[in-house]
C-alpha cells in the first residue's frame, strides 16, 4: 500500500506545483494593466505605482509567486484588485452555492443514471433496456445550457411553477432552496446520468456474468438480492471513479448553469474576474478548484486501489 | 482527417485489424448508425453548401417580418431584425462544423505523438502523462475564458480552447492502445526482426491503433459542437454578427416570451447533429470491435 500511496501523493503534489505555475504565469499573459484597472483611466502615475506598490505587482516575478504560494499556504488568497474585498471572502461566498448546486446534481444524475442503468442491464434486449439507452443518448446530446434555457421557458414562463433564476441557502429556507435549485440540478446532471447509466450497465452486465454471481444464485438467493447484494455492489465501484473522473465536466456544467440561472457562485466568480482582469480572484478560484479537483481525483484513485488493487485506473473526460 | 487515411497498409496489421470491409457492412447493417451516418452526410452537405441552400443572405434584415413564427417563407420563422432563421442556421451549423473538426484536428496532432510516445517510453510516459493530468485539472471552461481574456474571443480562441480541452483523452487512450499492442506477438517479432523505434510506432502500432481514434474522434465530435455553441452563447466564441448556433440562442434568452422559437429551433438542430454523430460512433464502434456488440 505505502509503496502506491507516496509516489502517488507525489504526483498530485507536483501536479498541483504546475498548476499553481501555469495560473500564475498565464493570469500574467492576460492583456491590461490590473493597477489602472482598479485606479481608473484618470489616474496619475504616482497613484498607479502606489497601488502596484499595496499589491505587490512591483516585485519581480517570482518573488511575487513565492509570496503567492507561502499565503495562499496561510489560507490568504490576496485582495481583489477590483473590489478589494480579499478574495477568499469572496471564494467563501460562492463556494457554497456551487457544492449545493454540485451535490444535488450529483444526486440527480446517481439516482438517475444507477437507477436506469440497472435496469438496462438486468432487462436486457427489452423495451426498458431500449428506453434507458435512448435517455442516456439523449442526455449525451443535448447540451445542457439548451435543455436549461427550454426549462426556463417551460416551467418559469409557459407553465410558472418554478422560479426561473436566483439563489436561497439551504439553511435559510430549505423548501425555497430545492425549488431554487431544482431545474439548474437536473439540468446540470443530465449530462452525468447519462455517462453514469452508461458505466452502471456495461459494469453491470459484466458483473453478472462472473462466477460469483452464477455461485449466488446457486446458493438460491433471489434475483433481486443478487442484484442489490452483489452485482450492483461491485459496479459501484465504477461508478465512483466516473463520477470523480467527471469532475471537470462538472465544475465546467456549474459555470454555464449558474450563468442561466443566475446564480451567485463559482462560475459567477471566475467569468466575472476575468472580464474585469481581477487576477488575484482568477488565480483564487482556479487555485482552489484544481485544488479540490486533484485531491477528490487522488481520493477516487487511493480508494479504488484499496478496494481492487487489480484495476489500473484511466478514463477520459472533456 | 487526412492524417487517419495513410495508414491502412500494413501487413503485419491484418491479425489485429478486422477487415475494414467487413466492419463497413457490419455498421451498415446498423439502422441507427445508418440514419446518424445519413443525417450527418446531410449536414455537412448543407453546411458546406450554405450559401446555395440557404434561402435568404444570413444578414439581410426585413424590418417587414420582423419577429415571425415559423410560415411558408420564413420555416424557422425570423427574428427581431427580420433575419431568416433557417438561413442562420445553416450558415451557423458551418461554423460550428468547422470549429468541431478543426478543434478534432488540434487533439489529434498533439494527442496521438504523446500518446504513443508515452506509451513506448517510459520516461516519455512520466511526463506526458503528468502534462495530460495538469491540462485535465483545468476545467474546459476556466481554460476557455482565460484564453479568450489573453486572445479576445473569436472562431480561433474558440477551436484552441476545444482543441486543447481534447488532448489528454486522445493521450490516454493512444497510450493505452499503444501499451495493449506493444505486447502483442507480431510487434515482438518486428523486434527480433530488428525493426527500428519508429518503424514499430509507425508501421506496426499506429495503423492498428487507427480503429480506436477513429472511434475516439467521433466521440469528441459532438462535445467539440456542444463545446463551440457553449462558448458563442456565453460571448468567449464565434462573434457576433456571424451567425453561430450558439450565438444565435444567448440572442433568443431576452425574446423568450415574444419569439420563443428563437430559442427552440437552433438548440433541436444542434441536438439533432450530436445525436446523429452519437449513433454513428456507437454504431462505428461496434462495426469496429465486435467484442463490444450488443448482441
Amino acid at each position: 500500500m505505502g509503496r502506491y500511496l507516496i509516489p502517488r501523493l507525489l504526483e498530485s503534489v507536483v501536479t498541483f506545483v504546475l498548476v499553481t505555475i501555469v495560473v500564475f504565469i498565464g493570469v500574467r499573459a492576460l492583456p491590461g494593466d490590473p493597477a489602472r484597472a482598479l485606479a481608473g483611466e484618470e489616474s496619475t502615475p504616482e497613484q498607479l505605482a502606489a497601488i502596484r506598490h499595496s499589491f505587490g505587482l512591483d516585485q519581480p516575478v517570482p518573488v511575487q509567486y513565492l509570496r503567492y504560494v507561502g499565503n495562499a499556504l496561510h489560507g490568504d488568497l490576496g485582495r481583489s484588485s477590483r473590489t478589494g474585498l480579499p478574495v477568499a471572502d469572496s471564494i467563501g461566498h460562492a463556494l457554497p452555492v456551487t457544492l449545493q448546486l454540485a451535490v444535488f446534481a450529483i444526486a440527480v444524475a446517481a439516482l438517475i443514471g444507477v437507477g436506469a442503468g440497472v435496469v438496462a442491464a438486468v432487462r436486457r434486449r427489452g423495451p426498458a433496456e431500449w428506453a434507458a439507452n435512448s435517455v442516456a443518448l439523449l442526455g449525451l446530446s443535448v447540451p445542457s445550457f439548451w435543455l436549461g434555457l427550454m426549462g426556463v421557458l417551460v416551467f418559469a414562463i409557459a407553465y410558472p411553477v418554478l422560479p426561473a433564476s436566483g439563489y436561497v441557502s439551504v439553511f435559510a429556507d430549505p423548501y425555497e432552496s430545492f425549488r431554487h435549485l431544482l431545474m439548474p440540478a437536473v439540468v446540470l446532471g443530465s449530462g452525468l446520468a447519462a455517462v453514469v447509466m452508461r458505466q452502471t450497465r456495461s459494469a453491470m452486465i459484466e458483473a453478472l456474468g462472473t462466477d460469483y454471481v452464477r455461485t449466488a444464485k446457486a446458493k438460491g438467493l433471489s434475483g433481486g438480492q443478487v442484484v442489490i447484494g452483489h452485482a450492483l455492489r461491485n459496479s459501484l465501484i465504477v461508478v465512483t471513479t466516473i463520477v470523480g473522473l467527471q469532475l471537470g465536466g462538472l465544475i465546467s456544467g456549474a459555470v454555464v448553469t449558474e450563468q442561466i440561472f443566475v446564480l451567485p457562485g463559482f462560475g459567477k466568480l471566475i467569468i466575472d474576474a476575468v472580464f474585469t482582469r481581477d487576477y488575484p480572484m482568477i488565480q483564487g478560484v482556479v487555485l482552489v478548484t484544481a485544488t479540490a479537483y486533484i485531491g477528490i481525483n487522488l481520493l477516487v484513485d487511493l480508494l479504488y486501489s484499496v478496494i481492487d488493487p487489480r484495476v489500473r485506473v484511466g478514463g477520459t473526460v472533456l | 482527417m487526412t492524417t487517419l487515411d495513410v495508414v491502412t497498409v500494413d501487413s503485419g496489421a491484418e491479425t489485429v485489424v478486422p477487415g475494414r470491409r467487413r466492419a463497413l457492412r457490419r455498421l451498415l447493417r446498423n439502422p441507427l448508425a445508418v440514419t446518424g451516418l445519413v443525417i450527418v452526410t446531410l449536414a455537412v452537405l448543407a453546411a458546406v453548401l450554405a450559401n446555395l441552400v440557404a434561402p435568404y443572405p444570413p444578414d439581410r434584415t426585413d424590418f417587414a417580418a420582423v419577429l415571425q413564427p415559423p410560415t411558408g417563407a420564413h420555416w424557422f420563422g425570423t427574428d427581431e431584425l427580420g433575419r431568416d432563421q433557417l438561413s442562420r442556421v445553416l450558415f451557423g451549423l458551418r461554423s460550428s462544423l468547422l470549429v468541431a473538426v478543426l478543434a478534432i484536428v488540434v487533439s489529434l496532432a498533439v494527442g496521438v505523438p504523446l500518446g504513443l510516445a508515452a506509451g513506448f517510453y517510459r520516461i516519455a510516459d512520466r511526463v506526458v502523462s503528468r502534462f495530460a493530468d495538469t491540462l485535465l485539472a483545468f476545467p474546459f471552461l476556466v481554460f476557455a475564458v482565460g484564453l479568450a481574456a489573453i486572445l479576445g474571443p473569436s472562431l480561433f480562441t474558440a477551436t484552441t480552447a476545444i482543441g486543447v480541452a481534447g488532448i489528454p483523452a486522445l493521450i490516454r487512450v493512444t497510450r493505452g492502445e499503444t501499451l495493449r499492442l506493444r505486447g502483442l506477438d507480431f510487434v515482438s517479432g518486428a523486434v527480433a526482426d530488428g525493426a527500428s523505434d519508429p518503424v514499430l510506432l509507425w508501421r506496426h502500432i499506429l495503423p492498428n491503433a487507427v480503429n480506436t481514434l477513429i472511434v475516439q474522434a467521433t466521440v469528441a465530435a459532438p462535445a467539440a459542437i456542444i463545446g463551440e455553441a457553449v462558448l458563442s452563447f456565453l460571448g468567449l466564441g464565434i462573434r457576433p454578427p456571424a451567425p453561430s448556433l450558439g450565438i444565435m440562442l444567448s440572442a433568443a434568452q431576452p425574446l423568450f416570451r415574444q419569439g420563443p422559437w428563437l430559442a427552440v429551433i437552433p438548440g433541436i438542430c444542434i441536438v439533432v447533429v450530436t445525436l446523429s454523430l452519437n449513433l454513428l460512433g456507437d454504431g462505428l464502434r461496434d462495426a469496429l470491435d465486435p467484442r463490444e456488440a450488443p448482441r
